[in-house]
């Protein structure tokens, strides 16, 4: 039997010029019977009379692994060899693939079903054209690595030579889904499809392009946030050699979309950085210039008062009047950076009739929209190529960078590749929000925990998109638990509005919450003389679905995340005792609808900075299509997490962004990367996200084990080394 | 301007460049070599690593000028095919995220295998720590350099 399909999926058949078959899956939009053309596909399969299986790529790849997964999917359905698949990247074309984007770790979810139909549809096309072709009834044939079977004659036609009569078929309404307990590839370890292109410096990137005739632009941006050019002089950075012309840019007036500034373009990028370097720009005055301590300090003020109230269960108030014990702590996270090691970048050639863009981005829909808007001429005259993206972690869901690209090649007349510096990444990114958190909590006399109250205060990065409604979008998760686990729990929020600009970072919102929460949950159970582990698995012990009114929802599960604590725990070693000063930390979270426990085994140096060896990391993803790929999330989530428990701050002063770069930017490396174990919770059948949700729970895992090892309680981050942070 | 002779990859190019250009972008923008990576120009990520004379340099901070006459080994010219081991290694373990910082990896693992072809964990520590991973493959990194190291030994 066949798991259910969505009516609102369906398909096209048709044969290609040379005579092989393709397949093209469409998801929502109105139904055939209505006549209406304008569906949206959102797969596209392609089978040479040679028998090559092309299947196309339509999503960004960030280093998430969507190019290897999501044709994955395909040929599971199809029954061909991984090894005869050749994956291409689509451009953005969103009336045949649908949404393209990278974000919220949405891809398989979103793609599964219509890609599983995809590859069935077209299995089952040819399954019936070699029927035919053998003169026996179907139902006795079998498909199996690109061939169909019929077992009882011993005879087997290839799907390279059936692919121009299947594509002369009618398109079947329901072809048949595997089991899957019937997947052969999915669940493998299946390594990426460019890597053998990567690891042979194969251009592969934004910053690899090239295009006959094009020129390098490096562009002088706001010094304070919100300032305008107010004057320049271009004569010094003419006089650099290889500087060919200095245009100036007029902003949009969002931030998000277009920034003012001064380009110097030339012909190589040495020229033109230093041409850059020696422009002479000043800038009108903003007004309100950010202070990141006198940020520190509102934040703590606000949150010491009320909030908006998103939660409130049971009398909070009157649990806290006459409690065996209160808890009242406040916790603090800073601004983050990207960082994406591949900085932003665009390459854009504007032609009378037509645009053509290169663009490392998340969002290839929006980029070709903005291009569009920017280069003034139809969307459909915008040819937008996705290249592969050397980072992600939200930042590329802005393709302001595609907006310079596009603006610079238009006033050139020239094909433009805008590079960004490291300093100017640094500068110009929209940040992880900066955010205090006042946690409050009481105990009944037995320990046990009464009531859970938490005052959130960021600088929310939906306000600095203009959203004034609902400033707390993914700034607070007023369902996370605890909340639906104890009587009395009330979440209130506070935003703070600031030109800093502020936006999505891997597991947005989450990345924060679940360090307060999970460090805060220790310091409870520690109150309660017991441990984070056991007051947890005790407040999960009655499964049940408890609502969650967000991304990853309508409800989670107590048994899930009980479950993933178990195995975390027990494979850690939870309870033993450790030799040379280690101790470990746990934590477990509700992320996108996937569960994650991590315990973190640490020790403290000499200062009593933490030392991190090992992480054991147990996760319910759901049925994991890739096993190699999903695992590298889960464990380049875990060492991204530490990196920026660790080290991650940007400092804001006078406005902008203290000028930095990696030196004191600290990331993570190789020699203080743990080890990282990662357990999967097997035995569903759908997919859940994978991409983000490895990330939230270390940095409270972490924070947990420092306590546990001797150190003091860590409410506020980065916590590594005071001088390998730079500051 | 000058004009200088450097031998990249076996071949000798030359190439008309100020002789302060750093070589990553005499390698990218005059030679089309784009394998090597900008990260930050300070020499602080390692993604511009190659070898120039069989070392690790960081090729964002070497001006050009001196480097004439020297032989540059980058990304392309590790192997034409992706057959050096370390190449093999990182395709086997599946090493790549993102992918950008990779190149740089591997000349770094390039030159340690060069001088100690069977490291421990400390030197590759130590070779590799200046190469950052934004998306922290370095689980992996140093599985891969481990099996090369023993493949090459074989």
């Amino acid at each position: 039997m066949s798991p259910a399909l969505s009516r609102r999926t369906f398909l096209r058949v048709g044969a290609t010029a040379a005579g092989g078959l393709w397949v093209a899956c469409r998801v929502g939009g109105p139904t055939p019977e209505s006549g209406a053309s304008s569906f949206e596909p959102n797969a596209f399969v392609r089978i040479d009379p040679d028998g090559t299986v092309t299947i196309t790529a339509k999503n960004p790849e960030i280093g998430q692994g969507v190019k290897t997964a999501l044709p994955m999917i395909v040929a599971e359905e199809l029954d061909v060899d991984w090894a005869a698949v050749r994956v291409e990247q689509a451009d953005e074309d969103r009336a045949r693939y649908g949404a393209q984007y990278a974000g919220g770790s949405n891809s398989v979810v979103e793609n599964w079903e219509a890609l599983r139909r995809a590859g069935a549809t077209a299995r089952l096309l040819l399954l019936e054209a070699g029927a035919r072709r053998l003169g026996v009834d179907a139902a006795r044939c079998e498909t199996d690595s690109g061939r169909v079977l019929h077992r009882e004659s011993g005879r087997s036609l290839g799907y390279g030579e059936l692919a121009s009569d299947a594509a002369a078929l009618p398109a079947p309404a329901d072809a048949p889904l595997k089991e899957p307990g019937r997947f052969r590839l999915l669940g493998k370890r299946v390594g990426g499809v460019d890597n053998a292109s990567v690891v042979t410096g194969r251009p592969l990137f934004g910053f690899d392009r090239r295009v006959p005739g094009m020129r390098f632009a490096a562009i002088r941006r706001p010094e304070s946030f919100g300032a305008e050019v107010a004057s320049y002089r271009e004569e010094a950075a003419l006089a650099v050699p290889g500087v060919r012309q200095v245009v100036r840019i007029e902003g949009r007036g969002k931030p998000t979309e277009l920034l003012p500034g001064v380009a110097v373009l030339a012909d190589d990028t040495w020229a033109a950085f230093r041409g850059r370097d020696a422009l002479d720009v000043t800038w009108t005055d903003p007004g309100e210039r950010a202070d990141g301590a006198s940020l520190g300090r509102r934040l703590r003020a606000l949150v010491a008062g009320p909030g908006k109230r998103l939660r409130d269960d049971g009398d909070v108030d009157a649990a806290m009047r006459a409690p065996a014990r209160t808890l009242d702590a406040y916790y603090e996270v800073p601004f983050l950076a990207h960082a994406t090691l591949e900085p932003q970048n665009c390459t854009a050639d504007v032609r009378a009739d037509r645009c053509e863009v290169w663009a490392p981005t998340q969002d290839a829909i929006d980029a070709r929209a903005l291009a569009a808007e920017v280069a003034g001429c139809p969307t459909e005259r915008v040819i937008l190529h996705m290249t592969r993206v050397g980072g992600g972690f939200g930042r590329r869901l802005f393709v302001d960078y595609v907006a310079e690209a596009v603006a610079l090649s238009k006033a050139a007349g020239a094909p433009v590749q805008v590079v960004w510096s490291r300093e100017d990444d640094f500068a110009h990114d929209y940040y992880r929000p900066a955010g205090g958190y006042r946690m409050r909590a009481a105990l009944a006399p037995d320990g046990s925990p009464l009531a859970w109250h938490k005052h959130a205060a960021t600088t929310s990065r939906y306000l600095f998109r203009g959203n004034r409604e609902h400033p707390e979008g993914s700034e607070v998760f007023p369902d996370a638990p605890p909340a639906g686990l104890l009587p009395n729990v009330r979440v209130e929020y506070t935003a703070v509005e600031t030109r800093v600009p502020t936006g999505a970072w891997r597991a947005p919102g989450h990345n924060a919450n679940a360090f307060v929460d999970g460090a805060f949950l220790d310091e409870v159970a520690a109150a309660a003389g017991s441990d984070v582990v056991e007051l947890l698995l005790r407040l999960l012990a009655e499964p049940r679905e408890l609502p969650y009114d967000d991304h990853g929802g309508p409800t989670w599960s107590t048994a899930r995340l009980r479950r993933v604590l178990e195995i975390a725990a027990d494979r850690a070693g939870w309870g033993r005792a450790l030799p040379g000063g280690r101790a470990l930390g746990a934590a477990a979270y509700f992320t996108f609808g996937s569960y994650v426990a991590e315990v973190a085994e640490v020790s403290l140096d000499g200062s009593g900075a933490p030392r991190v060896h090992r992480v054991v990391a147990a996760v319910d993803c759901g049925l994991v299509v890739n096993r190699s790929g999903a695992e590298a999330q889960i464990e380049g989530g875990v060492l991204d997490g530490l990196g920026a428990a660790l080290y991650g701050r940007v400092e804001i002063a006078n406005g902008a962004a203290v000028p930095t770069n990696f030196d004191r930017y600290r990331l993570l490396r190789l020699d203080e990367a743990p080890d990282v174990a990662v357990h999967f919770v097997e035995g569903s059948s759908e997919p859940g996200r994978v991409g983000e949700i490895g990330l939230p729970p270390v940095a409270a895992a972490v924070a947990n084990a420092v306590h546990a090892a001797g150190g003091s309680r860590v409410r506020r981050l980065p916590c590594g080394r005071v001088s390998d942070t730079g500051v | 301007m000058a004009e200088f002779e450097i031998v990249v990859n076996g071949a000798a190019r030359r190439v008309d460049a100020p002789p302060d250009m750093p070589l990553l972008w005499v390698l990218r923008d005059r030679l089309g070599l784009t394998g090597t990576k900008y990260g930050c120009g300070i020499a602080e990520c390692g993604a511009c690593t190659v070898l120039i004379d069989g070392e690790a340099a960081r090729s964002c901070v070497v001006p050009v000028g001196e480097v004439a006459e020297r032989r540059v080994t980058t990304i392309e010219g590790l192997s034409s095919d992706g057959s050096h081991p370390l190449q093999r290694a990182w395709v086997e373990h599946d090493v790549p995220q993102c992918g950008y910082c990779q190149a740089g990896q591997i000349m770094a693992a390039a030159a340690l295998l060069a001088s100690t072809p069977d490291p421990d964990d400390r030197a590759i520590d130590a070779a590799l720590s200046g190469n950052l991973c934004r998306c922290g493959a370095y689980v992996r990194i140093r599985k891969a350099v481990r099996a090369a190291a023993r493949g090459a030994a074989r």
